[in-house]
């Protein structure tokens, strides 16, 4: 049964990000303004109290991103600057990272050594930013051939150098993010090739021979040989490296996925502007499973004489269906965020300000 | 001729409720801008293919579609040239109100009479079935308002003659 959260109430605002703490107990997000709100959460019950809000972007933040062993929060917004968090016992402490790009930044992760981060922009570039100690700040290097437009979606390759970039110019791209001043040796060879300058594209895909649609949300399977996407023609792909980067994608009916996440090596869960989350099973082909919702049940509004001439004199009408706004799935709007927990356990968060755990 | 009327708005419905997809952009032209794509029509890769869908040559809808907005143009039917003015006035009235409309454009798209535009911070406040629902609605009522406007406009015209005719009966 999943468990709805409404994170945002009085007003209702979209919930554009989050991200969690290491242990779950701590959840960061936006509520689609300029603010990042961290509560303390209880998975079991919903329950969560308000700790922190941090203020320091002018612009709607566009994505955060929790590191969960240094304890670090890093957020993106669009008047184009990224903060980094620390917490000191008391209150988180902002960093402005400088990253060099003249438009909004649009999405942003931690590496899995936490030791950088990669922020995709509108400059149509990837920012990849790492820490200098002599100056106290985080400096960057850019990776910008071939990219062509805004940079949609992330995910990091779990050797801390690949990168898998989305963006609206309907390719997906897997690039080196090799940084020499904090990476201690050279990466090894993987699927994904063998020399890994900074800034290499070691591969790149298009949606479709027919065109295709801007790639909304790209993950890289827990081992790295498998990259998943979704684009904006409705349709989910995955690309297997060891089967010499074969494509397997499905055209679905659904309305377009906004984001995917890997539950294992197998089992895909993505989710958009259909208000439910899609679970796929890649074995070799992909494989479309099962819309996982439970819908909820309407209450049965009698057509009491009484509500009858009040929806009249309210709404204009009688009819009984202009008077509902509910929608039949737990989420009310279209999912922006999916966040994998554990296992097979995961978040996902809306534009009805509503964070829905899936268990 | 209702017959042709719910294929032609079941044919809208299915291409808006795609067409409706949008999610928040920031402009890649202009820096620390939002701008609806769809209006401003400054990177090619953003718009997508607009369709038009027609029920016969003056009745048709045009919908432009982006990552971030959406814009729908629809033109009414007029047969004949008391209907023409009859709709031009219509929509001048809803269209200097488009402020309290929100989701109406000013000006209507050119070969057009009405527009809608709807952007991604409209779909976040509000429902997306229930906009659908509301320009849906709105296309089956023009028709019939048209031509309700036309009949009180003869009739008024009859009462108007009869009534200064009688004086030199």
């Amino acid at each position: 049964m999943p468990l709805p959260v409404q994170l945002v109430s009085n007003p209702v605002l979209p919930v554009t990000c989050h991200a969690w703490n290491a242990d779950f107990t701590q959840l960061a997000f936006s509520p689609n303004n300029n603010e990042v709100h961290i509560v303390k959460f209880d998975i079991k019950t919903g329950a969560f109290t308000k700790l922190f809000v941090l203020t320091e972007h002018t612009h709607t933040v566009t994505a955060i991103d929790w590191a969960p062993k240094a304890n670090r929060i890093v957020s993106c917004a669009q008047d184009r600057n990224a903060y980094v968090w620390t917490y000191d016992g008391t209150k988180w402490n902002p960093t402005l990272v400088i990253l060099r790009i003249n438009r909004a930044a649009t999405c942003v992760r931690w590496s899995p050594n936490e030791d950088k981060f990669a922020t995709g922009s509108g400059s149509r570039l990837i920012s990849v930013s790492y820490f200098e100690k002599e100056n106290d700040w985080w400096v960057s290097k850019h990776i910008k051939k071939p990219i062509r437009s805004t940079i949609l979606s992330l995910h990091w390759h779990p050797n801390n150098v690949l990168i898998a970039a989305g963006s609206s110019d309907f390719k997906i791209r897997v690039f080196s993010g090799w940084v020499k001043e904090v990476e201690s040796k050279k990466p090894e060879a993987t699927v994904w090739g063998t020399k890994m300058p900074f800034g290499e594209l070691m591969a790149e895909f298009g949606t479709s021979e027919l065109g295709g649609g801007w790639v909304h949300g790209v993950a890289f399977s827990p081992s790295g040989n498998k990259l998943a996407y979704v684009a904006h023609d409705s349709s989910i792909a995955v690309i297997d490296a060891e089967n010499n980067k074969a494509i397997s994608s499905i055209a679905t009916k659904d309305l377009p996925y906004r984001c995917v996440a890997w539950l294992g090596e197998t089992n895909l869960v993505a989710a958009g502007h259909d208000y439910a989350p899609i679970s796929f099973t890649f074995n070799g082909s992909l494989v479309y499973g099962a819309k996982i919702d439970v819908p909820v049940k309407k209450e049965d509004k009698t057509a009491t004489a009484m509500a009858k001439f009040r929806t009249m004199d309210t709404k204009g009408t009688t009819d009984s269906t202009a008077v509902g706004v509910e929608v039949d799935s737990t989420h009310q709007n279209a999912i922006s965020e999916i966040r994998v927990l554990n296992g097979n356990t995961f978040s996902t968060v809306g534009n009805d300000g509503q964070l829905v755990i899936w268990p | 001729m209702s017959n042709t009327l719910s294929g032609y708005l079941k044919a809208i419905r299915s291409s808006l409720e795609a067409a409706f997809c949008v999610r928040n952009f920031a402009s890649q032209v202009v820096e620390r801008h939002n701008k609806p794509e769809v209006e401003a029509r400054m990177s090619k890769e953003l718009l997508l293919q607009p369709i038009v869908i027609a029920r016969e040559k003056g009745e048709k809808c045009l919908i432009e579609g982006s990552i971030n907005s959406v814009r729908i143009s629809i033109a009414i039917k007029k047969s004949d040239e008391m209907e023409e003015v009859l709709v031009d006035r219509f929509s001048r009235f809803l269209a200097q109100r488009a402020e309290d409309f929100v989701i109406l454009r000013r000006a209507p798209v050119k070969g057009y009479d009405v527009s809608f535009l709807i952007t991604n911070f409209h779909s976040e406040e509000m429902k997306k079935d229930k906009l659908i629902d509301f320009i849906i609605h709105f296309m089956e009522e023009v028709n019939s308002e048209i031509s309700a406007l036309k009949l009180a406009v003869n009739s008024r015209a009859r009462v108007v003659s009869g009534t200064f005719l009688r004086q030199f009966v």
